[in-house]
């Protein structure tokens, strides 16, 4: 079965082949200027995917990741999987 | 249209000419005093507010960050008597506004292709330096700002218009406008807007001493109107230039774009300053 880690994932892939991003790019790549380079807007749009795949977001509920891999632990925390 | 059939210059003259159909022979918004003036006159005030900050004389060197096809470089050369480059990061923009000035006799409007943020050229070494509607598409706003300041001789001045933010928009109101956003990057390219406060601290802490910074908001708001009209005029022109995915994006941002004006969100701000002697 998959985990919500996983399912998060598939969508950030998802997403980022959808932005025209480096959608290979490594979990510690910044989602930022030095890394994704995304946007305040590609932000926001990545926010909406995520809560509509997954049910919740981090950038939603006041978090701010910087990573791939920040967005992915947000999934693992308990209070997210029961949101 | 296969990728060898893509020619950037056709294409380039194809999106000018709808532009020019859109939004008029100046390509920019219009500055409407009493709101019934046609556009042309309005897009002309907003040119004049800007010469007029800038303080044109006959003589003086001007850089102009972001010239397009060159027709604002052209017509400062043949009527203040300045000398311009003007500079883009656009191949087919330069080639365009050479052969404009050339088509024309004017010697005084050369054309380079720079990046406004890192251009490159010797300090001190122009008089004024003028960016008109091109800083929203260049992220790097502090180093636009503290390049124009570089090349300026002292006593020198800097001149801005542009869209501007004129309030904070927080993550989720952006995120659940981020359809609007979306057809506005769509239509205009990837955007990024600045208060007209950012710009003229930017512009202090580059060194030079804002003089102006008018909020152009209100007399800008007429143009949305004003390009549905062109629109509504030159449909099937335009369909047929820009396609009509294109077009209809076009018509959706004018809506988007009204709002924002009227809901305080965006607007439209001209800056001066000048570089102390």
């Amino acid at each position: 079965m998959e985990t919500r880690r996983t399912l998060a994932e598939q969508s950030i892939r998802k997403f980022l082949v959808r932005a025209n991003k480096d959608a290979d790019a490594g979990v510690e790549t910044s989602l930022f200027a030095d890394g994704l380079g995304l946007d305040s807007l590609e932000t926001a749009e990545l926010s909406a995917l995520l809560e509509d795949d997954l049910g919740t977001d981090p950038f939603s509920v006041g978090e701010l990741p910087q990573t791939i891999a920040e967005i992915l632990d947000f999934y693992e925390d308990p209070a997210a999987v029961s949101s | 249209m296969t990728t060898e059939d893509y020619d950037p210059a056709a294409h380039y003259d194809r999106v000018t000419e709808a532009w020019g159909l859109l939004l008029g022979d100046e390509l920019h918004y219009g500055v409407f005093e009493t709101g019934d003036e046609p556009l042309s006159v309005a897009t002309g005030e907003l040119t004049s507010r800007m010469i007029a900050a800038a303080e044109l004389a006959p003589g003086l060197r001007m850089l102009d960050v972001g010239c397009g096809s060159g027709a604002p470089a052209c017509r400062l050369v043949e009527d203040h008597g300045v000398s311009v480059l003007g500079i883009t990061t656009s191949e087919v923009g330069i080639e365009k506004a050479t052969a404009r000035a050339a088509g024309l006799g004017i010697a005084g409007a050369t054309f380079e292709k720079r990046d406004g943020t890192d251009n490159g050229l010797p300090d001190e070494s122009f008089d004024r330096a003028w960016a008109l509607e091109s800083s929203h598409l260049m992220p790097d706003r502090k180093a636009l700002v503290s390049e124009c300041a570089r090349v300026l001789r002292p006593g020198g001045r800097f001149v801005l218009c542009d869209i501007i933010r004129r309030r904070e928009i927080p993550f989720l109101e952006l995120r659940d406008r981020r359809e609007e956003f979306a057809v506005l990057r769509s239509a205009y390219g990837a955007a990024r807007m600045d208060p007209l406060e950012h710009y003229a601290q930017l512009a202090e802490a580059a060194g030079l001493e804002v003089d102006r910074a008018d909020d152009l908001t209100t007399e800008t708001l007429p143009t949305f109107g004003r390009w549905q009209a062109n629109l509504d005029q030159h449909r099937s022109r335009v369909t047929e230039l820009l396609g009509t995915e294109s077009t209809d994006t076009f018509e959706r941002s004018l809506g988007i774009l009204d709002a924002f004006w009227r809901d305080g969100t965006l607007g439209y701000g001209l800056m001066s300053a000048r570089k102390p002697a």
